[in-house]
């Protein structure tokens, strides 16, 4: 649905995207992750045909950007950082105006559709000037959907919204999610990343890492249990290190972290041997990693490795 | 091209234009000065004794054009002073669009819709196209309307002989075809300036470089040194046209997509 191949991008001296290789497919929600000048909304501007790459292709819906740029603006709806809508016309003339540039058949019906589906039919006639900034969003979301495209472009859709705003406008992307469309979503926010991303990607410049984001805290760190003891001793780590199994095995305050290839197999022989040790055992949890800690280590590592 | 699409442009920034007061006010104003301002002073002209603008003896003579001197010098002098007049009625059609044309480019940056408005399937063309339409159509009908205005009223307050030569083919015409020719010219402006400049004001001073050669040739007109004629008009239409056309296509040159969007923070 979205591929790129070598994607490149200068502005003059400076190298703002560096052969972007990707395809996301169709139906699924894939995160654009990376720091501030990372070349994220880049890399989405020449996707969504407003700037041209230095070098590479790109193909939408299978449109080639650049080729068939009319035929990929039809295929694709953009919510920008900013709302970006026209604030003296009403919401109702802000929707109808794209609508209109989009050649949508059933203006009012879609109008109808979309502003009930975010709660703004009431408020349909009033300048969006004096919108509260989380309803502004939600008609710049509902803008990106009117003419129903297949592929849609978020970039940072929760970001200066309250927390109730955010979880309405996720609430709203997991419906659309739920629809089969392509979403294509560039955050800062690594929870909301983790809640909504089938996959992510991780940028700087170059494209550091694509994976689901179970399968990249995996890569990074393996899999992991804590075994949380009512007192430790070095004795039960000696057990628990014996185990073939156990791939590693970490003392803390609260008990002991051991690495396993296949936690679902092996755990009832890890709680029996600790058990037969003498360990009294009051909780066993997967051990987790937030996704930040894995996109700030796949950053560390990039900026090592270069 | 997409009519359908380029007639949304034309109706949105008509729908903002109207819901903008300020704009409205200001279109309305320079129309109706400038028509009163004409009618105040034939009406005030018209009421002097013939024996003012006698050249030799009055206070408010003038030396007339031979072309101007077989209508007597009251009406010789009134007629010459409208002329002038008209040539400040042309500038009516290069006031007005250059702030709408700028502020509806440097608007979307202000309210950062262009970048969703650009992600749609509207062309460049139909976008330029559009936005110059809206911002000339008003300007053009409102010179217009001024010109038809003014005439109405002189047909009240002043002599038949000055009505005939307000409404005369020479000035007829060049209100007809030059208005529009203006209009776009002054739109182009706004649209170079705002593609390269973040403030609507800029864009007025470009245009002010285009009414320093129409003040000039009012005042050649004024001292008497040419006469307005349909041959004169004829050139003035031919430079006016190529000089639009020029400044047209440098407006559709300079306004590229991906520079506006970057170079705009």
């Amino acid at each position: 649905m979205i591929r790129a191949e070598g994607l490149t991008r200068r502005f003059g001296p400076l190298l703002a995207v560096d052969d972007l290789t990707l395809y996301v497919r169709q139906g699924e929600v894939f995160g654009f992750l990376g720091p501030n000048g990372a070349g994220k909304t880049t890399t989405m501007r020449m996707l969504a045909t407003l700037i041209a790459p230095t070098a590479g292709a790109a193909w939408i819906n299978g449109h080639r950007v650049g080729e068939d740029d009319e035929a990929v603006r039809a295929s694709i709806g953009l919510l920008t950082e900013t709302p970006g809508l026209y604030p003296r016309l009403s919401a109702e003339d802000n929707l109808g105006f794209f609508a209109n540039l989009h050649e949508v058949a059933d203006v009012p019906g879609q109008l109808r559709k979309y502003l009930s589906l975010l709660g703004l039919w009431e408020r349909r006639a009033d300048p969006v000037g004096g919108f509260s900034k989380g309803m502004q969003q939600k008609l710049a979301i509902a803008r990106a959907l009117l003419h129903e495209p297949p592929v849609l472009f978020l970039d940072e859709p929760t970001s200066a919204l309250d927390p109730e705003a955010a979880r309405v406008v996720r609430e709203f992307i997991e419906t659309l999610k739920g629809e089969g469309r392509t979403i294509f979503i560039c955050t800062h926010n690594l929870d909301e990343a983790d809640r909504l991303c089938d996959r992510v990607g991780v940028i700087k410049q170059r494209l550091i890492r694509v994976d689901a984001p179970e399968a990249l805290r995996q890569g990074l760190y393996g899999r992991s249990v804590r075994v949380q003891l009512r007192e430790t001793s070095p004795a039960l780590v000696a057990v628990a290190r014996s185990l073939p199994f156990v791939t590693e095995v970490v003392e803390t305050a609260e008990g002991l972290c051991v690495a396993l290839d296949d936690p679902e197999t092996h755990n009832p022989a890890l709680v029996g041997a600790l058990v037969a040790a003498g360990a009294a055992i009051q909780f066993v949890e997967r051990e987790a990693h937030s996704l930040e800690q894995v996109y700030f280590d796949l950053l560390r590592e990039s900026e090592e490795a270069a | 091209m997409n009519r359908k699409r380029l007639h949304a442009v034309v109706a949105k920034e008509w729908l903002d234009m109207r819901k903008n007061k300020m704009v409205l006010i200001m279109m309305a104003l320079l129309p109706l000065l400038m028509v009163g301002m004409i009618l105040g002073t034939v009406y005030f002209m018209a009421r002097l004794p013939e024996a003012d603008f006698d050249p030799q003896t009055g206070s408010s003579g003038m030396a007339l054009p031979p072309e101007l001197a077989a209508l007597g010098p009251k009406d010789g002098v009134i007629v010459l002073i409208n002329d002038q007049y008209m040539f400040y009625l042309l500038l009516i059609p290069l006031a007005l669009p250059v702030y709408m044309a700028a502020y509806s480019i440097i608007g979307e940056k202000e309210t950062r819709s262009l970048e969703p408005l650009l992600a749609t399937p509207v062309s460049t063309t139909e976008l330029l196209l559009g936005k110059t339409i809206a911002a000339s159509a008003p300007a053009v009908v409102l010179t217009w309307l001024s010109f038809l205005l003014t005439a109405a009223g002189l047909y009240f307050i002043a002599s038949p002989v000055v009505l005939a030569y307000w409404v005369r083919p020479v000035w007829s015409l060049s209100i007809a075809f030059h208005t529009p020719f203006l209009a776009v010219l002054s739109t182009a402006c706004g649209v170079i300036a705002s593609s390269r400049l973040n403030d609507p004001r800029a864009a007025q001073q470009v245009t002010a470089l285009f009414v320093v050669p129409l003040i000039t040739l009012s005042m050649v007109v004024l001292m008497g040194k040419v006469y307005l004629d349909m041959r004169l008009m004829g050139w003035a239409t031919l430079v006016i046209a190529a000089v639009t056309v020029g400044v047209l296509w440098l407006a559709v040159r300079l306004f590229q997509r991906e520079t506006i969007l970057t170079r705009w923070r």
